[in-house]
């Protein structure tokens, strides 16, 4: 076990050095000079000069890249925020708590009201229910949630008053942004239960089960649920990492200050330094989520953890 | 005896639960578009980072709202020549760390501008030649050359007064610990949420009458109205031209509009042709009916400029000249004359993401095709948009300039004077550089506003840029809010504030 979770980080070395090199290209490619972007277009000629020459932007492509990842590995250093001058470790670690509160919310609501959700509807299988549920999944899958995210504020905030429309300090604000989040993860976890379940009931040993006369409510819920849950699991994990990397257009319609606001302000500005500190974060991020996520198969499915020794 | 005891101890507790009910409200909420980038006062040349550095800081010299200036950290001044201004200090006056403001920080303070820390507002900073220390509270400031603006930059938050010893100390931390002599004092800021200052209580003026202001960012501009219909911020900025009639049409709300000495303008290449020719120029002048078109995008913010300088701004003649008339004869006459077939002309029109400006362009756009002039329009993001104005191989372009110092000079020597960076007309005129240099070397005066009337004119009728719009600075404030005024440089102050009891 310990062996493979080695395995696993080892792994993302390579990674993150792909992660490094494809952002860098990106970024050398985009028009836009970061030395004009940050000194501000009244920058003397002389002033823009020096700042390039300062932060290696007229050097070779190649010395750039290794350069930064020199002071990467060596010192543990991505750099400073061209516009801020903080060290950009410290500006995501500012704004990941809110990232991490967000899509962890997000994430046990849609646990929550999709695992049940699809558990009805695959055991009553056509009935209203089923179809209502359906219905509703199809809808919170297709709407775009900076539709859904303004729907809410103009019912919640803006008629009914009864919650904040921005800011996420209080437990009050982190409502209109979770749910707003939490749709299209509902909608998937609820589909992806249900045709998961739908398989499984019909499986030979549920039939066996039932036919040695064992409760129903433990058919369902340690037989059938337990081997089940896999993909919705796999899905679960895929979905909060996706989360964590920044929901950029939620954290934008209700100004939360997260991962996902920092970079698209730190692209917008060419804050090289912050777009490629943040994009290798949330590589990190969302590669570790999946490997916690591949554990807990382990965890849930006894012969995944046979093969993992 | 027991049941009375018992009354009483009700009573307290009732009266005490009413105290905390009608206590007077102490913390000011305000809606700002965006977040402070930095709290160092030459770090930056944006607004939200001067809003936040206006309360925390405080400059020599303070601005009245009608242009002129009053004292500030500096009790007064003279002018002992055209390039060397003396200074004579307030006493007294404490920073947030407890140490008094002496010449020494003033030094500090402005010459810091010139180092590579201040390259954001160097165009304000750039003649300072030194700061000469007389005594603890005289100083001279020597110029390079004799720049009449100058003086009136030092309103700009370049000009904020920071401790010495607290830059030293805090390195390239200083932006986020913040040490100055201002009304308020930095208490926290969580990035991209909001920041918190709170009163400081041995500030040398009046002091603030609430303890507490809270500035949030908050970038859309229909949150920040919910919030202020809801009454969690106090006062909103900026407000835009949607959202206007509900603030206006809500009872508990109140709407502050100033004209703000800004310009948004389409710009010719007069490098390129056809628009090396001035007739051509004047042809599209004359040819666009920018009145309406200002009209239709705006629906009532703001104005059709008749000059560069703007109507707030002094010297403007805005006012003295005749509202343009789309004159379609006298463009096919202009056309005619410089010898070019307008069905022959096809044109890029760039310009950045802001919906208003691609509104504009596009009614542009169809009042062109009237001659069956070929246009284009070309919406680029910031960035890239910037750098390719500055390749100069653009045909036109929409952009805006804005003054955060309170002299004509400013309105027109960054657009186009020869040697402007932000010349984006390539613009190149020996005639209209001397007049700048002419209208800096004079002191305020009938002198001035000649040279400035001259050049306003020679400009429209070289016509290197078309007016646009005026823009109008707006804020939504709940009305228990007191003596809040929008300032028309949009560096609105929280000192005079109360709350209506």
């Amino acid at each position: 076990m310990l062996r493979y979770i080695l395995r696993r980080v080892l792994l993302l070395i390579p990674v993150l050095l792909g992660v490094a090199f494809c952002v860098f290209t990106l970024l050398y490619f985009t028009p836009g000079d970061p030395a004009r972007m940050v000194l501000g277009d009244l920058a003397t000629d002389e002033a823009i000069k020096e700042f390039r020459d300062k932060e290696g932007l007229n050097d070779p492509f190649l010395v750039q890249f290794g350069n930064y990842v020199y002071k990467a590995v060596a010192h543990g250093d991505i750099g400073r925020s061209y516009s801020t001058k903080r060290p950009v470790m410290t500006e995501i670690l500012t704004a990941f708590p809110y990232t991490l509160k967000l899509s962890a919310f997000a994430m046990v609501i849609a646990i929550l009201i999709g695992i049940p959700c699809g558990i009805i509807s695959a055991i009553k299988q056509y009935s209203w229910f089923d179809t209502v549920t359906m219905i509703f999944a199809m809808v919170g899958l297709s709407m775009p949630v900076f539709w859904l995210g303004l729907l809410l504020i103009l019912l919640f905030a803006v008629h009914l008053r009864w919650l904040p429309s921005s800011g996420f300090s209080t437990f009050k604000a982190m409502i209109l942004p979770s749910v707003a989040l939490a749709a299209q993860s509902i909608s998937m976890v609820t589909r992806m239960t249900r045709s998961s379940m739908l398989e499984v009931v019909r499986a030979d040993y549920i039939r066996t089960a039932r036919s040695k006369g064992q409760n129903e409510s433990i058919v369902i819920g340690v037989h059938a649920l337990r081997n089940a849950l896999i993909p919705v699991v796999t899905l679960c994990g895929l979905q909060f990492g996706q989360l964590l990397s920044g929901a950029i257009l939620t954290e934008s319609i209700f100004a939360v200050p997260g991962v996902g606001r920092l970079m698209v302000n730190a692209i917008m500005t060419r804050d090289y330094p912050m777009v490629q500190g943040g994009v290798l974060f949330v590589a990190v991020t969302f590669s570790i989520v999946n490997l916690l996520v591949d554990l807990l198969y382990a965890y849930i499915d006894p012969r995944i953890k046979a093969e993992l020794k | 005896m027991r049941k009375t005891a018992l009354f009483l101890a009700l009573t307290a507790l009732v009266l005490s639960l009413c105290g905390t009910a009608f206590a007077v409200k102490d913390t000011l909420v305000v809606a700002d578009q965006y977040d402070p980038t930095t709290l160092d006062p030459i770090g930056h040349n944006d607004y939200p980072t001067s809003r936040a550095c206006s309360h925390i800081y405080d400059t020599l010299v303070f601005l009245n709202p009608d242009g002129t200036l009053r004292p500030g950290l500096a009790e007064s001044w003279e002018f002992l020549t055209d390039k060397d201004y003396k200074m004579i200090l307030r006493r007294g006056v404490k920073f947030h760390n407890g140490e008094e403001m002496k010449a020494e920080d003033v030094k500090f303070s402005l010459e810091r501008a010139n180092t590579p820390a201040g390259s954001h507002i160097h165009t304000y900073s750039q003649d300072l030649d030194s700061v000469e220390i007389v005594d603890d509270y005289t100083v001279i400031l020597h110029l390079k050359k004799v720049n009449y603006p100058f003086f009136s930059s030092l309103v700009h938050s370049w000009g904020n007064i920071v401790n010495k010893k607290a830059v030293e100390a805090a390195g390239d931390d200083y932006g986020m610990n913040p040490v100055g002599t201002g009304p308020f004092k930095f208490k926290e800021w969580a990035k991209g949420d909001h920041y918190t200052f709170e009163r400081f209580d041995d500030y040398w003026g009046n002091k603030a009458r609430f303890k507490t202001l809270t500035v949030r960012s908050i970038p859309e501009p229909t949150n920040r109205t919910i919030e202020l219909e809801t009454g969690a911020v106090d006062i909103a900025y900026p407000v835009t031209t949607v959202e206007l009639a509900r603030i206006e049409e809500n009872p508990e709300l109140e709407l502050q509009r100033k004209p703000l000495p800004s310009t948004t303008y389409m710009g010719f290449n007069v490098h390129k042709a056809p628009f090396d020719d001035v007739r051509v120029r004047q042809a599209f002048n004359a040819l666009l009916d920018t009145v309406n078109i200002q009209r239709a995008v705006f629906r009532g913010v703001g104005k059709t400029p008749r000059t560069l300088i703007p109507s707030a701004t002094k010297y403007s003649i805005d006012g003295e000249l005749p509202a343009h008339e789309r004159d379609v004869e006298k463009a096919k006459e202009l056309f005619a004359e410089a010898g070019v077939d307008p069905a022959s002309i096809s044109i890029t029109i760039r310009s950045n993401e802001r919906k208003e400006r691609i509104d504009m362009a596009t009614i542009i756009q169809a009042q062109l095709a009237e001659l069956g002039i070929k246009s284009e329009i070309m919406q680029q993001e910031w960035g890239a948009y910037l750098q390719a104005l500055q390749q100069k191989t653009h045909d036109v372009f929409l952009l805006g300039w804005g003054l955060s110092v309170p002299d004509p000079d400013y309105a027109v020597a960054g657009l186009l004077e020869s040697n402007a960076g932000t010349n984006y007309t390539t613009f190149n005129d020996e005639k209209l550089d001397a007049m700048l240099a002419k209208g800096r070397s004079l002191p305020d005066g009938d002198d001035r506003a000649k040279v400035y009337k001259e050049m306003q004119l020679y400009i429209n009728e070289q016509c290197p840029m078309i007016y646009l719009h005026n823009d109008e600075a707006i804020a939504g404030v709940r009305k228990i809010v007191k003596g809040f005024e929008v300032d028309p440089f949009e560096v609105h102050s929280f000192r005079n504030v109360y709350f209506e009891e």
